[in-house]
């Protein structure tokens, strides 16, 4: 028999707040994160926004991390550990009663952030500050854990496929549990020009927060965002016998190269199409079960467009009967962290029957023509749902979680 | 090579103990000749290599990381006491450290 996997521990830092409850009122109320940028000085840049976690943050992470250790991360690393770490407190975890040699970390990290807004670096901790293993390191090193550890970049689909990779290694018996998430911010000077330069970020910089309109008509690229998700994934059976609540079900995933280009996603979707078709055997589910989709939406002209001619490429007249929302409307574009971090609003979505809206949906584009989900959060009982990601070069996952049935 | 004066030898002390209690987050007056740096304090083999420099910078030094290295692979560092004691000798032979072993 299959080994189930499950989620026993999750946990969000972003710009709508430092951890998972906050993040889902605020996603609920249809807050929106993005601000004038206060990290750096932005004026030379065509973009002047972003959704940046709060400057509390660093505070609060000293309570985590100590000094020494902490001179030794990136903030964004930071937020990787303190997001790890209290996950694995929600979810009542004592590696001690756990076989630490069958417990893995993997994540999804494309920056550490160890850029110019990065400051008063000692010489010896550069490169630490750079490693982008150092996140899964340093949550091993937290407690301990000699299973795999590693980190995974497919750009914007990083976090999501450490949470497929995290599944297989449960599912093929190699490991009881797995931190999987991702951390990331591309916050900085150097990189928000690169991405101006490919006309990837939106320049609409006034009101910030109406910037990020997932499948709107005036969509004009995406806001970068910045932040943290942890999903923890466990065996049903080490779950059961550490008496731990189990959160959802991973029905299965589909990664998905496209070798097509190293910017734009395939033409028309079918790459899209074929990971989430893949994704929906993988789970051994139809179309028919998926009660909610959580889109990439990154608020680009392709990538809405394609997205949601894949999916009715794949889900047919039942396209216009599934809710489909961006929650990067919110939370911005979280890069690496995106795939977790909405690994985990899928899952709460699932628990709470709620699903987060998408919001700025003022303007809708008539090719456009799926239920977004426009503003507002809407009651919805869900018995299964999708995450996409999609990143720049092609790499695609789609996630499928379902409502824990024992 | 360096005379040992009192003097130094209270300042390499003062500087190797504020050292630990600002890096690990601990109460200067906890810290003794007694306290084992990575047990106790939580620190890590890399603050050796800082405080080197630290005092290679204090005290103009000519000595060589290998040297030190080849030397305290005999002369092993756990506790604050014995990192004094090893700090002194390097400022003291420099890289004239390799012959104590001859």
């Amino acid at each position: 028999m299959t080994r189930k996997v499950v989620v026993t521990g999750m946990n969000i830092i972003s710009s709508l707040g430092l951890d998972l409850q906050t993040n889902w009122e605020h996603l609920v109320q249809g807050k929106s994160g993005v601000g004038y940028i206060r990290g750096f000085d932005a004026s030379n840049l065509q973009t002047k926004i972003a959704a940046e976690v709060p400057d509390s943050f660093e505070e609060y992470a000293k309570s985590f991390i100590r000094k020494r250790q902490a001179g030794q991360m990136t903030r964004v690393t930071r937020m990787c550990v303190v997001c790890a770490m209290e996950a694995v407190k929600a979810a009542h975890i004592d590696f001690g009663q756990l076989d630490r040699s069958r417990c893995a970390v993997i994540i999804g990290v494309v920056n550490t952030g160890n850029s110019s807004v990065e400051k008063g670096t000692k010489p010896q901790n550069t490169i630490f500050k750079s490693m982008t293993n150092s996140m899964p390191a340093w949550i091993a090193l937290e407690y301990g854990l000699t299973g795999p550890s590693f980190a995974v970049n497919t750009a914007c689909a990083s976090s999501a496929y450490s949470l497929g990779l995290g599944f297989d290694l449960i599912r093929s018996g190699q490991a009881d549990l797995v931190i999987t998430g991702g951390a990331d911010s591309i916050i900085n000077p150097e990189e928000m020009a690169g991405f101006n330069a490919l006309y990837a970020l939106s320049v609409r910089n006034d009101p910030p927060e109406k910037a990020s309109c997932p499948f709107s008509k005036n969509r004009d690229g995406f806001v970068v965002g910045e932040g943290a998700g942890i999903v923890i994934l466990e065996s049903e059976d080490s779950a059961r016998a550490r008496g731990a609540e189990i959160l959802a079900e991973v029905a299965g995933y589909a990664l998905t190269g496209e070798a097509y280009n190293i910017m734009a996603p395939m033409t028309d979707g079918a790459g899209m199409a074929i990971t989430m078709e893949k994704a929906l055997k993988n789970a051994g589910l139809t179309t028919d079960d998926i009660d909610y989709i959580n889109a990439h939406g990154t608020s680009t002209e392709l990538n809405d467009r394609f997205e949601t001619m894949a999916i009715k490429t794949v889900f047919g007249p039942r396209a216009h009967h599934i809710p489909v929302s961006s929650t990067k409307s919110m939370t911005g574009h979280t890069i690496g962290a995106a795939g977790a971090i909405e690994s985990a609003i899928t899952v709460m979505s699932i628990r709470e029957s709620i699903v987060p809206p998408t919001v700025n949906y003022d303007d809708p584009d008539p090719e456009l023509d799926l239920d977004y989900v426009p503003n507002q959060a809407r009651k919805h009982t869900i018995r299964a749902a999708m995450s996409n990601s999609f990143g720049f070069g092609g790499h695609n996952a789609s996630l499928v979680f379902r409502k824990f049935q024992p | 090579m360096a005379v040992i004066t009192n003097d130094i030898i209270k300042e390499v002390k003062e500087v190797i103990c504020d050292f630990f209690a600002e890096e690990c987050e601990v109460d200067r007056s906890t810290i003794t000749d007694n306290t084992r740096i990575i047990k106790d304090l939580g620190g890590d083999s890399l603050m050796f290599l800082e405080l080197i420099e630290i005092f290679k910078k204090k005290y103009n030094l000519d000595v060589e990381l290998k040297t030190i290295g080849k030397y305290t692979v005999k002369h092993p560092v756990e506790t604050i006491g014995q990192l004094i004691e090893t700090q002194m000798k390097i400022i003291e032979f420099e890289n004239k450290l390799i012959d104590l072993e001859k």
